[in-house]
């Protein structure tokens, strides 16, 4: 990507946080959201969130889905997983992520 | 110190000042928000790092997370500036994983919308999910009230300076590491903490595991619209299972 582009991009994703926080508070008034389209306003982003992040597990450096328990970032991403569902803790579930990631990348044991 | 307490008790109620700057607000709403601060230094560090390893230069990811300041935002759109897929994908991306700042705005702009236009702005564009959830657990009532404002500003604005904080020097960590630590791999994870909490039910749950893999099968589309695909794919799974669950629980209920 360009440098004019990068600071186009930079430019649109203000606009995008401007308008996602700030809207309703230009608006003045109270604004009820109805408990349905709350529950949609929380899909689109999860659903957004796991597009983004599933690729980066799932695929190899070529593009290629690799599901075998050789690909480090796909179990890396398994363990990061399980220790937050269980402590619901970020900062040490990025640290333990990146931790197996490593191990696993750095010995190369698969190969 | 007990006059500063009564020289604020008694302005409370008059109404010509209730966005005063309240001392015993503010330092109450720092001592609330302070604990959140260094978890925020270190998930900016996160950010910063991702930032740089991604290929944007110091300046470029300085300027992204000083206009932007929307941690998943920032993520979400990095993958797709390394892959250079059009600005509106791009928009489109960041728009929707920052939807849910549409459902707390909802909450929180309603307590201070007799202040002026720019000044909404401002705080509604620096407002996370982490500072409405403590201020509507200290402020419940949208009436105006003395205080309010002290006690807000004193969530927000540590909250701004840590997690900026932390960015820099995750920028200037991150473009002295080098490349193949993969560094970068970490705003993977974070984003992965961000996704849990948002499954709040089982419709979400499918709608999360329908986007992922239609982003993985979609993945060689052009322009990087797999994503967008991925995500529509999603959210219609979500919808319909929360449609089937509706009208069976009319029918049972």
């Amino acid at each position: 990507m360009a440098d004019w582009d990068i600071w186009a991009v930079i430019a649109v994703l203000g606009v995008a946080t401007a308008c996602t926080r700030s809207a309703l508070w230009m608006v003045g008034h109270r604004v009820t959201i109805p408990r349905r389209v709350q529950e949609m306003l929380r899909y689109a982003p999860a659903c957004a969130l796991a597009a983004i992040v599933a690729p980066d597990f799932m695929l190899g450096p070529q593009g290629d889905v690799q599901l075998a328990v050789t690909n480090p970032k796909l179990l890396a991403g398994i363990a990061a997983l399980a220790y937050y569902l269980w402590r619901r803790n970020m900062l040490q579930t990025i640290v333990i992520g990146m931790l197996v990631f490593t191990v696993l990348r750095v010995s190369d044991v698969f190969h | 110190m007990n006059g500063s307490r009564l020289n604020s008790g008694m302005k409370r109620g008059d109404g010509d000042d209730v966005d005063g700057h309240d001392p015993v607000a503010w330092r109450e709403g720092f001592q609330v928000g302070l604990p959140t601060l260094f978890g925020l230094v270190a998930w900016g560090m996160v950010v910063g790092v991702a930032m740089v390893k991604s290929g944007l230069t110091v300046l470029q990811a300085s300027v992204m997370t000083l206009v932007v300041y929307s941690g998943s935002a920032q993520l979400a759109s990095l993958p797709l500036i390394a892959a250079g897929a059009p600005i509106g994908v791009i928009f489109a991306t960041a728009f929707v994983v920052n939807l849910r700042f549409v459902i707390f705005s909802a909450l929180l702009a309603p307590h201070f919308s007799h202040l002026p236009l720019f000044q909404r702005f401002y705080l509604g564009h620096i407002s996370g999910d982490l500072t409405t959830a403590l201020f509507l657990q200290r402020y419940p009532r949208t009436a105006p009230e003395r205080g309010k404002l002290s006690f807000l500003k004193a969530l927000l604005y540590p909250t701004w300076i840590a997690w900026q904080a932390g960015t820099f020097v995750g920028i200037f960590l991150g473009s002295a590491v080098p490349a193949e630590w993969q560094l970068g791999f970490a705003g993977t994870l974070a984003i992965l903490c961000i996704l849990v909490p948002l499954i709040i039910n089982s419709a979400a749950l499918c709608g999360v595991l329908v986007a992922a893999i239609v982003s993985v099968l979609a993945h060689g589309l052009p322009y990087k619209l797999g994503l967008l695909v991925a995500v529509l794919a999603g959210m219609s799974t979500a919808i319909a299972i929360e449609e089937a669950r509706g009208r069976r629980k009319v029918r049972h209920g």
